[in-house]
């Protein structure tokens, strides 16, 4: 007995065994159809009783165990059928003999035989022989079934004679003693009359009557027949019987209880296999009611539930506890002979499959801990395999799943034991993959990614390099690299360096056979391996989506959103829209990317290996529109930090775009991350509208780029930025070639300046365009070129170093309009000297040299193709930036009176502050050269403003509520008219630059007042013709000659009344004055004028005459009354004409 | 003395595993590992009980050929299996129950810092040498 039949389980106590064998050359396909056919019969119904009988199939059963068959009856075959192919009839003799020769092998034990011969046909199959069946083929045999249930019926004849014979068999006669095959020669020479040896005999004859009465289906005669046999053989210390009698009454308590079977899946078929389900409560009853009542009446009777057979049941019957006390005890006396190790494996079996119904986990572990240390003889490797999948099936069957993978997992590594000459790497994957359960692990990477770990990272490791190692071997390289994918992708953070390397180096090297897909591997018995995307190789943190380059960025024109809002909703705002959009924005993008455009999204990846990681083929995964991923290749170094990857794409439709994760290539595997699955990651939405083409602007300026950028604060971003050095004054022309690079054409262009804000004051326009010449252009075709032209004109104010203005304030003199001993009083001043003037402010004062930066902002706003009717447009901006150097500036201004009371000398002292020679021109002057340094007073003639007459509008007034904002207004509008006029320029002809020159800055209210014209005007009328300074009026002496002061009054209100003097002198050129001309001239009428108060815009006239008695010249001098003047009017408001009269005598020829 | 001492988390899997003979640390990981079915079992067992009465300590595993496992599990199911050779027949069940106790204790003060989130592998030179002290210790 050395071949444990771990399969065995309680019930099979009360199986009759039949071995179903083939003799000859069978075919096994055709033997197993036959075999399935006949072992469908497992339970009959014996006519004439109730009973029961119950029959186990082997088609293999080795002889040594069937010695054992005395020792408990189950083990005996008792019925042998073979199955034969005989297709001619002489072959006939030699296969009976063959049948013969079978029997031979079980000779000793069996009850009865079959032969089922197929094929052969003729007189010999139709000879009747009970023993022989004969069928044509293997498909006309519908008898079978039937003739196997004859054949049990035999060998129920057969087995109840004998039970019947044994049981009655109490008489004096001698009992044989029953004994096992090892127990054969302690006997020898034993005393056989002695009591002690008779009550053994006894004790296991009762034994063996027990075991029959159960497999003749009589379940309480047995209970008895036990009970007496335990207590027999206790007496007398026989002990390997007393736990077989133990173990017999403890099957005989596990069928009556569990009528379903302990042995799970063959029980369980068992029961099918019934004709009714009720049969199963039922069918132990009849052998009961045999017992207790005359089994005459029960069959006549057919009575099932009568009282009192429970109460006979319930005394034989061991209550479960005691089964598994019984089993314990049963054991312990097995385990006294080492020759009984099967019956005690087996025995264990059995009762943990019992304690497994019972759901006594904790004992079933104990009975199966024991049956671990069941030492057999040295086992064949299968006969390990099959132990230690038997153990893992028991642990599995108790709910030790752990233990159950681990015993699982050491008959897969048997399976390719070094000793094994053909190592099963098929069967030994197969049993590891039943594993993973125990060990908590899937593989699906997708358990993985949500919080913790699951399960023991280092005994999964272990197993996953198993699987990895066995699918190798079983030449399924796919099956390998997708289980080295999840080892490494599922076990990185357990994983020490060294096995990083390892993995991956193996991975790499299996992938270059065979690469790592994404698509789902089928295994033969149905499990599925997902695939296992690289989400951790390399870890991404963030997901960023990019918003085009600025100047790239698509705007949607203002009034289609107005459109496009009224069509939503008629409010202008409410609180539900806004907080709708608030939603959609969470997960859509509030900026948009152009089909046809390269559009890109940023990810934050670092890198956890210990060693540089090459990422191939990375690129997006998107849907809803039509997009082309551009693929990038990286590589990251080991365990760098947060690292950006830039993947790009161009969108070639229009829609909805969502990007839904990325692939990679790593180590030779494909993977396809989607975002939703990866954990802990960051997004800012992935999800951004894609609008239609628009084209491409590209422009190059005439000037060169500038390496510094402008830092504009509304967020606009400059693409190109030019520079251009230019001299305070200087225009500059800016020409800016603009190419469509796009695929669209060009069709719309709007150009807009906007000036950064700066301290400086800026006179006159800084850029200045027309636009329409470009426009003429339009629309630009792809890869065509228009040309743009910008002048930019630097007007800086040098001189407002308040300091120095100050300082030449103080002077008083250039301010009051005094003349001056030389209008051009030379005075040079250089820089230098003019520091010491306000020593504190030194460096302010070096600020002359200073170079000031201007810079703006040139916007294209463009727009064109499908994108332009969607109602998009693009911006580019370029920035400008302009280093202006000072060139001339006035140091001070002042001004003369010239000889005319409507013109007047503007005093300019000219500074070149540039470190060339320059000349220096005004509207009407001649050049004047300045040396570099050089400061020179220049005087230009100028008439006088009348800047009332400018028009002003009343927007501008309103719009300047401030009144010292619109008194900078005014003064600027006179600042820029006077400019003007004086039109002054310079030249450096070294440089062949030139520019002009501004006044405005320096002009102050003391000098504009003197410029001004006055508000009264003042008109002297000499003989009817208008006078001023320069005009000789001539008369006729003795002629009266009517003069008449005419007084316009500008300003807005009413002035006077005043009183005038007309005083005539004659001027002797020699600066002696002479008043004293009473005798030379009379006044026709009074020289005293009177004038009412005038409203403005009105004037007032006074007449009066003059007759000179004299010739000569004379000079009118028109003189207010002091006490007449308004105090509050400004002294150069009565400014009259001196009036030059040259009297001559009368025409003597005429 | 103890050949392996592990930590076990609630939801079974290592938050300290040390064995002595540093080679064969796999197999302290099968040993431990299976011993989990038991515990698993006592625990579900012990279910019942009251649980302010329960008894921590679950006494022996399992044997095996060579070592004894003893199992403890503490109030928020988090368990101590250790493991001891069998050889060591001085070791009775007192003296176990008094190095669980141990165990617990340092246990919780590696739960009290901090800076250790629940959950993580325990990385504590504290634990470490009081699990050191137990494993050579001689008794």
């Amino acid at each position: 007995m050395s071949v444990p039949d771990y399969m065995q389980c309680a019930e099979d106590h009360q199986t009759l065994l039949v071995v179903v064998q083939p003799v000859g050359i069978v075919s096994e396909e055709n033997f197993f159809r036959i075999y399935k056919r006949i072992s469908s019969v497992s339970q009959i119904n014996v006519r004439d009783s109730q009973r029961v009988l119950y029959i186990r199939y082997r088609h293999h059963y080795p002889p040594e165990n069937n010695e054992w068959g005395d020792f408990q009856t189950h083990r005996k075959v008792v019925g042998l059928i073979t199955v034969t192919d005989c297709f001619s009839a002489k072959d006939w003799p030699q296969t009976f003999e063959k049948f013969h020769v079978q029997k031979e092998i079980y000779g000793s034990t069996l009850y009865d035989s079959r032969l089922f011969v197929f094929g052969l046909q003729g007189e010999i199959a139709e000879q009747p022989r009970t023993d022989v069946a004969f069928y044509p083929n293997y498909d006309d045999c519908e008898s079978v079934e039937k003739r196997i249930e004859d054949f049990i019926e035999s060998l129920f004849i057969v087995l109840e004679s004998k039970r019947l014979d044994r049981a009655t068999d109490k008489s004096g006669d001698k009992i044989p003693l029953l004994c096992v095959p090892f127990e054969k020669k302690d006997f020898v020479g034993l005393d056989t009359d002695s009591r002690h040896y008779k009550k053994r005999c006894q004790g296991r004859m009762r034994k063996h009557v027990g075991d029959l009465c159960l497999q003749a289906g009589m379940l309480q005669d047995s209970l008895v027949h036990y009970h007496m046999s335990v207590e027999l053989l206790r007496s007398v210390n026989d002990f390997l019987w007393l736990g077989a009698a133990l173990e017999g009454l403890c099957s005989a308590s596990v069928i009556y209880h569990y009528p379903g079977g302990t042995g799970g899946k063959t029980g369980a078929r068992r029961l099918q296999g019934s004709s009714l389900p009720t049969d199963a409560g039922n069918r132990h009853r009849p052998g009961a009611q045999e017992v207790l009542i005359d089994p005459g009446a029960l069959t006549t009777n057919g009575i099932n539930a009568d009282t009192s057979t429970e109460i006979g049941r319930a005394k034989n019957c061991l209550s479960p506890e005691d089964i598994i006390d019984k089993y314990k005890e049963a054991i312990s006396y097995y385990s006294k002979y080492k020759n009984a190790g099967v019956i005690e494996l087996e025995a264990c079996v059995k009762a943990v499959r019992v304690l497994a119904i019972q759901k006594r986990s904790m004992e079933a572990s104990e009975f199966l801990q024991n049956a671990v240390y069941i030492n057999l003889r040295q086992l064949s490797e299968e006969e390990k395999i099959q132990r230690y999948s038997i153990l893992s099936e028991l642990y599995e069957l108790i709910g030790f799943h752990r233990k159950s993978a681990f015993f699982k997992r050491v008959a897969a590594m048997q399976c390719v034991a070094p000793s094994i000459a053909e190592p099963g790497w098929r069967a030994c994957y197969k049993l590891l993959l039943e594993t993973l359960p125990g060990y908590s692990l899937s593989l699906d990477p997708k358990d993985f990614n949500k919080g913790t770990h699951r399960g023991w990272a280092a005994v999964q490791m272990r197993l996953l390099h198993e699987l990895v190692y066995a699918s190798r071997r079983m030449g399924n390289p796919a099956l390998s690299v997708r289980h080295l994918s999840f080892l490494l992708q599922t076990m990185l953070d357990f994983l020490s360096d060294q096995e990083k390397k390892d993995v991956t180096q193996s991975l790499e090297s299996y992938t270059s056979k065979c690469p790592g897909t994404m698509e789902l591997l089928s295994l033969p018995d149905g499990l599925n391996l997902p695939p296992v995307p690289f989400t951790k190789l390399p870890i991404v943190r963030r997901v960023k989506l990019l918003n085009l380059p600025a100047s790239l960025r698509p705007q949607k024109m203002k009034s289609l959103l107005g459109q496009n809002m009224s069509t939503k909703s008629p409010f202008i705002y409410s609180p539900i829209i806004a907080h709708n959009r608030g939603e959609e924005r969470s997960k859509k993008i509030d900026f948009q990317w152009v089909q046809g455009d390269v559009c890109e999204v940023q990810l934050m990846v670092y890198n956890p290996m210990p060693f540089e990681l090459r990422v191939e083929n990375m690129g997006l995964l998107t849907s809803g529109v039509e997009f082309e991923s551009l693929p990038a290749a990286l590589s990251l170094p080991a365990e760098s930090g947060l690292y950006p990857v830039t993947l790009v794409g161009v969108p070639r439709s229009t829609g909805q775009i969502t990007i839904n994760g990325y692939h990679t290539t790593v180590f030779g595997v494909f993977s396809d991350c989607l975002l939703d699955s990866l954990p802990g990651i960051k997004t800012n939405g992935s999800t951004v509208e894609v609008i239609p083409a628009l084209p491409r602007l590209q422009i190059s300026t005439s000037l060169p780029r500038s390496a510094r950028t402008l830092q504009p604060a509304s967020g606009d971003e400059i693409s190109t930025n030019v520079s251009v050095q230019l001299y305070n004054g200087e225009t500059q022309q800016l020409d800016i070639k603009l190419e469509n690079i796009g695929t669209e054409p060009l069709e719309k262009l709007e150009v807009t300046s906007k000036i950064l804000t700066t301290k400086e004051k800026l006179y006159g326009d800084f850029l200045s365009w027309k636009l329409e010449e470009t426009l003429s252009q339009f629309p630009l075709q792809p890869g065509k070129t228009a040309t743009f032209t910008v002048n930019i004109k630097v007007k800086l104010d040098f001189s407002c170093q308040e300091n120095l203005l100050q300082d030449l304030n103080d002077d008083g003199i250039s301010i009051s309009g005094l003349p001056l001993s030389s209008p051009f009083r030379q005075v040079v001043k250089p820089r230098v000297e003019s520091k010491p003037v306000n020593p504190p402010e030194s460096s302010k004062a070096g600020d002359f040299s200073h170079v000031k930066t201007l810079e703006a902002i040139l916007n294209f706003k463009y727009s064109g193709g499908p994108g332009h009717v969607d109602g998009y447009y693009r911006n580019l901006s370029l920035g400008i930036h302009v280093e202006a150097e000072p060139s001339v500036f006035f140091t001070r201004v002042s001004t003369l009176p010239a000889t005319s009371t409507r013109q007047c000398h503007l005093l300019l002292d000219v500074f070149n502050s540039t470190e060339h020679e320059l000349t220096i021109s005004a509207k009407n002057n001649e050049e004047l050269i300045l040396h570099a340094g050089e400061c020179q007073r220049m005087a230009i003639q100028v008439d006088k403003f009348n800047f009332e007459s400018f028009p002003e509008s009343p927007a501008e007034r309103t719009q300047f509520t401030n009144p010292k904002q619109l008194e900078e207004e005014r003064q600027e509008t006179r600042g820029l008219e006077i400019n003007s006029k004086l039109d002054i320029h310079w030249n450096i002809p070294s440089l062949k630059r030139h520019g002009e020159a501004s006044v405005e800055g320096i002009l102050n209210q003391l000098v504009l007042e003197h410029l001004q014209l006055a508000p009264l005007q003042w008109d002297v009328l000499v003989d009817g013709q208008l006078c001023d300074c320069d005009v000789v009026a001539d008369c006729r002496v003795g002629d009266p000659i009517p003069l008449e002061v005419r007084l316009t009054n500008w300003s807005k209100r009413n002035v006077g009344p005043f009183a005038l003097t007309v005083i005539p002198y004659q001027d002797y050129q020699n600066g002696v004055h002479n008043y004293e001309l009473q005798d030379a001239i009379t006044f026709v009428g009074s020289n005293t004028f009177y004038i009412d108060s005038v409203r403005p815009t009105e004037n007032s006239v006074c007449l009066g005459a003059l007759l000179f008695l004299y010739t000569g010249d004379f000079y009118l001098n028109i003189k207010f009354h002091e006490d007449t003047t308004s105090k509050e009017l400004p002294l150069s408001w009565f400014c009259l004409p001196s009036i030059h009269i040259r009297a001559q005598g009368p025409d003597l020829q005429a | 003395m103890a050949v392996c001492i592990a930590v076990i988390a609630k939801e079974n899997y290592p938050l300290y595993i040390r064995s002595i003979p540093a080679e064969h640390e796999l197999k302290f990981h099968y040993t431990v590992h299976t011993s989990l079915d038991v515990v698993d079992e006592k625990v579900s067992a012990m279910g019942k009980a009251l649980v302010d009465q329960r008894e921590l300590y679950l006494g022996l595993l399992y044997p095996t050929e060579d070592y004894k496992v003893y199992g403890y599990v503490t109030n928020s199911k988090v368990k101590f299996v250790m493991v001891v050779d069998s050889s060591n027949t001085a070791l009775r069940d007192n003296e176990i129950r008094s190095m669980f106790r141990k165990l617990h204790n340092s246990y919780t003060d590696v739960m009290c810092n901090p800076f250790y989130n629940p959950g993580d592998r325990i990385h504590s030179r504290a634990f470490d040498n009081m699990v050191t002290s137990m494993m050579v210790q001689v008794c």
